[in-house]
């Protein structure tokens, strides 16, 4: 693992993408993965929050309708974040606070997984099952919370 | 340094919250968990204007928008201290002017839409096509937050003056 981390870190890519002068590079890298963010935790939230109660006149089937704008969301945060990731490799492996945020992200991922299969894995949703679902809408809130402090703190917690 | 900034600066406010290690990451924790909510809230409310998830009748699709004025609280208060720790580099920033317009913009395509839309919103029952005037608004504020979170991510990077 640490020659191959130590060759992406020292790639002609990872060379632009943190020392080239271009904003186009990390800095709209960094820009994106935090549109992504927002889209992702944004759709977290409010699937979260309706499962919690807030929203009652909303159908329980259109909420089947959020989770794809939070693939959206997840998938421009891989792409961005694999190539945050790949400018620093053999730095972010061995930083403490990445590896806690990984793993925040794919509770919260398995979590949101979950509560889709539980709203709407057979039939028609119920507010039994969305009630059912309260801890785990619960749960991903906190999650989601945790990985963007864990992110925010990888400038710091070196 | 522009004087309003030296002043800014020199207060006993800005020096003590400077001196505080870890307010920093504290609010740009704080910063980044508003923003989430604001995008979410606002967001899910502009795209049913927009005419998306027809079914969800227009006033129950605004039940979020508490949580987005809470993550707007949150990022205008941790805003400001970021704001009063180191002004001159707020002030200076012309992504951050950006980002103030971009504030402003959707503050005010809000107030429109509360002042003359608004009341009509109730009228509109599921399934029913949203006008083009909500759509207009839903466009702008989705548009502004976004460039929002565009500016205020960029600001180390773009027009810093220097």
């Amino acid at each position: 693992m640490g020659p191959f981390l130590h060759a992406l870190q020292n790639s002609a890519f990872s060379a632009w993408v943190v020392g080239s002068d271009t904003i186009w590079a990390y800095p709209m890298i960094l820009t994106m993965h935090t549109v992504g963010l927002g889209i992702v935790v944004g759709a977290a939230v409010i699937i979260d929050l309706r499962l919690l109660g807030v929203g009652p006149g909303i159908p329980l089937e259109e909420v089947n309708r959020v989770f794809p704008i939070f693939w959206v969301g997840f998938f421009i945060n891989l792409v961005s974040g694999v190539m945050l990731f790949v400018s620093e490799a053999e730095d972010k492996a061995a930083q403490p606070v990445f590896l806690v945020k990984l793993l925040l992200i794919a509770i919260g991922v398995v979590i949101t997984g979950r509560i889709r299969r539980r709203l709407f894995g057979g039939g028609s949703p119920s507010m039994r099952a969305a009630s059912s679902g309260r801890t785990l809408a619960f749960t991903s809130l906190v999650v989601w919370g945790g990985a963007i402090v864990a992110g925010r703190l990888m400038a710091y917690l070196k | 340094m522009d004087p309003f900034s030296a002043w800014i600066e020199a207060t006993r406010i800005s020096t003590v919250m400077r001196n505080t290690t870890w307010l920093w990451p504290a609010c740009e924790s704080i910063h980044f968990i508003g923003l989430a909510l604001l995008i979410g809230g606002a967001g899910y409310f502009d795209l049913r204007l927009l005419g998306f998830m027809r079914r969800v009748p227009v006033a129950a699709a605004k039940a979020f928008m508490p949580w987005a004025i809470t993550g707007f609280a949150m990022n205008f208060v941790t805003g400001t201290m970021f704001f009063v720790m180191a002004p001159h580099m707020y002030v200076l920033s012309a992504a951050w002017w950006a980002k103030v317009f971009f504030i402003v913009v959707a503050g005010l395509n809000a107030m429109f839409f509360e002042t003359t839309l608004g009341t009509r919103v109730m009228l509109l029952g599921p399934n029913e096509k949203t006008p083009t005037s909500f759509k207009i608004v839903g466009a702008v504020s989705l548009f502004a937050w976004f460039a929002v979170l565009f500016f205020g991510r960029m600001l180390p990077y773009i027009g810093t003056g220097n």
